[in-house]
């Protein structure tokens, strides 16, 4: 089975994990939506790749939404009521990272996730990608989540745990 | 008592630091795993500390095995809450020394819940 084919068989699952997590992390009822699209203006993302070191694949987690829903997201998680565009992308950043993780136990076992990167564009159009692309609502806006083989990794960074050297105590 | 909040996410340590308060906890923060060893070594011991497993610089696992290798931090408890679900990772989070896992997304009441078995809060 190919890797779209695999995603496309998950579709329900994604669709069932994007819910949860939304309505986990709000607090808020989320609800799947077929059409809907992401409003025109501010885009803000979260892009993450999930690394398969057997055979050196990259799968992409992407988590989309407008800086409408990363607003109220980000001024219910830091408490501020004028958040500003890093809290947008932290909070943001944040959502895509428990995203992330949920799809790798569903689709790439024993694979490791790279860090969140989260970024606000002014481009709403989904992502032009072999992929599987599910959205849901949370309080009345679009939430997409898109996971596809990667082809650019650049600007990623991963987790530091290139050293599992105990560091010394200092004495 | 103290609680040491370990996350590079701003969001996600105000979300703890908030929880934490509420149940009585005075609440110190870190970055990465790194920057809490600093506050470790700074003469913070918080009675409990609680780890993302993903962060720069040094992760959660690397922090924790730093964390048990210290006699002089032995009695501090230790909780990962993280987005690793899977089952192997959960092991080799136990196994390298941390007392509770929790997965997120998480409510209060499962971070509660972990308080209270390690003794921190009542039941």
């Amino acid at each position: 089975m190919s890797a779209i084919d695999e995603f496309e068989e998950a579709r329900e699952d994604l669709e069932a994990l994007l819910i949860e997590v939304l309505g986990s992390v709000f607090s808020e009822e989320a609800m799947p939506v077929w059409d809907d699209a992401l409003p025109p203006g501010p885009i803000v993302s979260s892009r993450l790749a999930i690394h398969d070191e057997v055979d050196d694949s990259y799968t992409m987690v992407e988590v989309r939404t407008s800086a409408i829903v990363a607003r109220v997201l980000a001024s219910r998680m830091l408490l501020t009521a004028d958040p500003g565009p890093d809290d947008l992308l932290d909070a943001v950043g944040e959502l895509g990272n428990i995203a992330g993780g949920n799809v790798k136990s569903l689709l790439r076992h024993s694979c490791r996730l790279s860090l969140p990167l989260a970024e606000m564009t002014d481009d709403a159009a989904a992502p032009d990608v072999d992929g599987v692309t599910v959205r849901a609502a949370v309080l009345g806006q679009v939430v997409e989540l898109t996971v596809h083989l990667a082809g650019d990794i650049e600007g990623l960074t991963w987790p530091g745990s290139a050293s599992e050297e105990v560091v010394e105590t200092p004495a | 008592m103290l609680a040491l909040v370990v996350d590079d996410s701003r969001a996600m340590r105000s979300i703890l630091t908030r929880l934490l308060t509420g149940l009585g906890f005075d609440v110190a923060q870190a970055g990465d795993g790194a920057e809490a060893l600093t506050v470790l070594d700074a003469g913070a011991r918080p009675d409990v500390i609680l780890v993302d497993w993903n962060m720069p610089v040094m992760d959660g696992l690397t922090f924790i095995k730093n964390v048990r290798a210290r006699e002089d931090l032995r009695d501090i408890s230790l909780m990962m809450v993280t987005t690793e679900s899977e089952q192997n990772q959960i092991v080799r989070a136990l196994a390298a020394g941390a007392h509770e896992y929790v997965i997120k997304p998480f409510t209060d009441e499962v971070i509660a819940e972990k308080l209270a078995l390690l003794g921190l809060v009542a039941a």
